[in-house]
């Protein structure tokens, strides 16, 4: 079975972030300052310390790893600077 | 014209899978399945036999005899073996016939199918895969905390058949807004996490004021979860419940196997942590109550999706969680293991912004509660 795409991602894809931690580079989309979405890929996922950290104390919690924060920061710096857009003040602006 | 506007859209749907998940699915509890009596599974489009043989071992087969097609969960446990009630031919359980008790031998190739089993925290585990190859060690269930210790009650357990695929049951792991319009819940924080073969849902909620609360319980402040499906069809939910005056420690299990294509086997277990103001009968009560309620919560599911049509392209909202990405983790149980392509595995993070959702539901609970108007009442 062919899974469809993502309506929303027609509207505005996902662009790149580089954590400026470890620069693993993931693909990120904002539609609200609250709302992001994170694809991971494998090299990022090698990358991330964080992640290799929480890998290294699993079994407290089966190794489910909620967030990078290195990672959410990094992201809420570049939406600050304008490198990932917030679909809603985008849509807002072209209202 | 604008075609933009104008245009309809259309409901797409593919047919529904000839294939079943590859993963451990959980066909029950070892107490009910493991005393010594042969049990029936319809799974996995087949009939299959569960029975404990007098070794100890808790084995599961195909179900119809390779000699005449006999049932063998309608037969007895003889020995270390089950034996079919049409001719008495006994199966182990590694699948081979060990005797024809009225010939002087065995027919060669009298073998049939044993299916890879688990026992954990007193849960029996199939493993089903169509290339039949054996789980890979990354796959494991983990193991259930609460599950064997005293200090947290026994497994109160349900099962329930729903008559559609099991892929609705999936979708509710990002679906954020159903549980306030099916459920009753107003979540608060809502983020999923996509990675290998384990798919994560945290969610965080408070109460709908416009409910009515059950009599002669505390006032339930909110609740704080966490479930992740090991695989394609067992999830383990830690989820406490925030009362008045003290926090309850729950596990619910929520876990299927498919019957066939268009049908399922539902099941879910809760165990609840003890406490000094809630020892064995109650916290054994809490288990019952809260069984209940979430008993209530799936008959909701269930009159949905018993009334709603397969989609393969919902039309979703921003404030809508990760159908498709979701969808695209849960393709990875239903292609060959070779075939797992890195849009399947790779972690996927979504949180959902409820800022927006949360405005509009407290706008609606505050006009139901001065209209006085319940929205519905618990059973």
């Amino acid at each position: 079975m062919t899974i469809r795409a993502d309506n929303r991602l027609l509207d505005a894809p996902p662009v790149p972030v580089h954590c400026r931690r470890c620069d693993a580079t993931v693909q990120v989309r904002k539609s609200s300052w609250a709302q992001t979405s994170v694809q991971w890929d494998a090299p990022a996922m090698a990358a991330c310390a964080q992640r290799r950290a929480a890998r290294a104390l699993a079994g407290h919690d089966n190794g489910l790893f909620l967030v990078c924060s290195d990672l959410r920061a990094t992201i809420e710096d570049a939406a600050r600077r304008g490198e990932v857009p917030i679909l809603d003040e985008v849509q807002a602006n072209e209202a | 014209m604008d075609p933009e506007t104008d245009e309809v859209r259309q409901i797409e749907a593919g047919a529904v899978p000839t294939r079943f998940a590859r993963g451990w699915h959980c066909l029950g509890l070892t107490r009910d399945l493991g005393d010594g009596k042969p049990h029936t599974r319809n799974a996995f489009g087949q009939r299959l036999v569960v029975f404990r043989g007098a070794d100890g071992r808790l084995n599961v087969l195909d179900g119809f005899c390779r000699h005449m097609g006999g049932d063998l969960s309608q037969g007895q446990v003889k020995g270390d073996d089950i034996a079919c009630p049409f001719h008495d031919w006994r199966w182990g359980g590694d699948g081979r016939c060990t005797r024809v008790p009225y010939s002087r031998r065995v027919p060669k190739l009298a073998r049939t199918t044993a299916w890879m089993t688990m026992e954990q925290d007193g849960l029996l585990f199939v493993w089903n895969d169509p290339e039949r190859n054996p789980p890979p060690n990354h796959v494991e269930i983990p193991r259930i905390e609460g599950a064997d210790s005293d200090e947290w009650t026994d497994w109160h357990w349900y099962t329930t058949v729903v008559n559609t695929n099991c892929r609705e049951i999936i979708d509710n792991v990002v679906d954020m807004a159903h549980f306030f319009y099916v459920h009753g819940a107003m979540p608060t924080y809502f983020k999923n996490v996509f990675e290998g073969h384990v798919a994560t849902q945290y969610m965080n909620g408070i109460t709908r004021a416009d409910f009515p609360p059950p009599a002669d319980v505390p006032t339930l402040l909110g609740t704080t979860s966490v479930a992740s499906y090991w695989g394609p069809s067992f999830m383990i939910d830690d989820l406490i419940y925030h009362y008045e005056h003290e926090d309850q420690h729950t596990v619910l299990l929520n876990c299927h196997y498919p019957i066939d294509a268009n049908s399922f086997v539902l099941q879910y277990g809760i165990i609840v942590k003890k406490s000094a103001n809630l020892p064995q009968e109650a916290a054994m009560q809490a288990a019952v109550g809260l069984g209940d309620f979430v008993k209530l919560g799936f008959e909701q599911d269930v009159l949905i999706w018993k009334n709603k049509t397969r989609i393969d392209n919902p039309l979703l909202c921003e404030e809508d969680g990760p159908v498709y990405q979701l969808r695209h983790w849960y393709e990875q149980f239903f292609v060959d293991a070779a075939d797992v392509t890195p849009d399947m595995v790779d972690r996927f993070e979504f949180e959902i912004d409820t800022a927006r959702p949360r405005e509009a539901w407290q706008q609606e609970v505050d006009d139901n509660i001065a209209n006085g108007v319940q929205v519905w009442v618990r059973g």
